[in-house]
């Protein structure tokens, strides 16, 4: 007998993984609507129900949700449950793109202060372009 | 409803060697609370108290609306209390067991219990004696479960298990919370479950409650911060409450950072140079501040 049954899935969180538990499931949820896995409308399980299958406290769930709702990525209604918004897929593109610029700012700023010039800059990040193909 | 399973206000128990308190505790109910502490700081005093066992020499303890002494009786029907110390040797087999506590309570739930024997991998015809100590503690978590209890205290609930049965153990309490009416406190030296499983956390030291609210909030409370003074040693004037130094080398200092305290405007003030702020767990969390204003060695 196998006590395995059909969960919500997302991406796996860890205390391993980068960041806090609650931001691990912000952008997993975010990764989820922008991959088009979570379409708008999609009844979200309860934040009871998603830290049972996560196994995260309760506050975490809902810490993510207070997030994804604050950025209009999900809604709640009452007593009805929470959903993805309409936009929320445009909105966790927005997001992502806001957070990758952020990354490579960061990363040219690294670059600058290890002394490497504007134009070599282009060069490295054409290589790592590459490195993911 | 009031909002909150537990409400102790002034708590005192003196005994000739100790002191528990004044302390204030709030467990809200349909959370997990960690109550954590050093050994020693009075975890289980306040637990024995919460229950009954033991008179308090000041303070209140309301418990699910009950006071915890005049309402007694109602209290115990609606609160259980899971006592590593538990003998269930004296009923011989795990069905037996069952049988017997299942007559004291009324809202005992038959299916729940089979449930929890099917994920605590535990059998009507187990001989208790023979059964691991993992084993034992996962009888004692479901005779206190199928009670249905509106309130579950549980004094070092995952001592000696492994991981996996951990995880069971935390898996069924996150259940047990589920509907958001039930309400677990646990008390534990496992910080890092408690870090992922606790929904709000107590800090007790020297009697004291030093820490009390939100886990993700106390958390994100603290820093470790790295900084560099310009001139030698010396950090100018007295260090400002909030600010714990760890760790330092000639002019680099490591110190804990309470972001909620004076500690970050006056750190700007005293021209540290290079400061990086970085997140702690709780267990680290937990070191740094027992640590903190024990006397010198």
């Amino acid at each position: 007998m196998t006590s395995a049954h059909k969960h919500f899935l997302i991406g796996p969180i860890s205390a391993a993984a980068e960041g806090a538990l609650y931001q691990q499931i912000v952008d997993r949820i975010k990764r989820e609507i922008a991959e088009g896995r979570l379409s708008p409308g999609t009844a979200l399980p309860s934040f009871r129900q998603l830290a049972e299958v996560l196994l995260v406290s309760v506050i975490t769930v809902k810490r993510a949700y207070e997030e994804l709702e604050r950025e209009g990525i999900i809604f709640r209604r009452q007593g009805l449950g929470t959903f993805v918004a309409e936009r929320g897929h445009d909105r966790s593109r927005e997001t992502k793109l806001a957070a990758a610029r952020n990354l490579l700012r960061e990363g040219f700023r690294e670059a600058a202060e290890a002394g490497l010039p504007p134009h070599e800059l282009a060069e490295l990040a054409r290589e790592i372009l590459k490195e993911k193909k | 409803m009031n909002p909150n399973a537990i409400e102790i206000r002034g708590l005192v128990k003196r005994y000739s060697a100790f002191t528990l308190g004044p302390v204030d505790l709030t467990v809200p109910r349909g959370a997990i609370y960690g109550l954590i502490g050093p050994n020693g700081a009075g975890k289980t005093t306040a637990i024995d108290m919460i229950f009954g066992l033991g008179r308090n020499d000041a303070g209140t303890i309301r418990v699910l609306g009950f006071d915890h002494r005049a309402d007694e009786v109602a209290l115990k029907r609606q609160a259980a209390y899971v006592n590593p110390d538990l003998n269930l040797q004296i009923w011989s087999r795990v069905g037996k067991a069952i049988r017997f506590v299942r007559g004291f309570f009324p809202g005992w739930d038959d299916a729940y219990c089979t449930e929890l024997m099917h994920a605590f991998h535990l059998e009507a015809q187990d001989r208790i004696a023979t059964l691991s100590f993992g084993a034992k503690t996962k009888l004692s978590l479901l005779l206190a479960l199928s009670r249905r209890p509106d309130l579950l205290i549980l004094d070092e609930p995952t001592t000696g298990l492994d991981a996996v049965s951990k995880q069971q153990v935390f898996s069924e309490l996150l259940k047990a919370v589920a509907n958001g009416e039930r309400t677990v406190l646990i008390s534990s030296h496992s910080l890092t479950d408690i870090e992922r499983f606790a929904d709000h956390i107590g800090l007790i030291k020297n009697g004291s409650m030093l820490l009390e609210g939100r886990t993700d909030e106390i958390v994100d409370r603290f820093r470790v911060a790295e900084f560099f003074t310009r001139n030698g040693a010396a950090l100018p004037g007295p260090v400002p409450a909030g600010l714990t130094i760890l760790k330092w080398d000639e002019n680099r200092w490591q110190a804990l950072l309470d972001q909620h305290s004076d500690a970050p405007a006056w750190l700007e003030t005293q021209d540290a140079q290079n400061l990086t702020l970085t997140r702690l767990t709780l267990e680290d969390l937990f070191v740094a501040l027992v640590k903190e204003k024990e006397p010198a060695a």
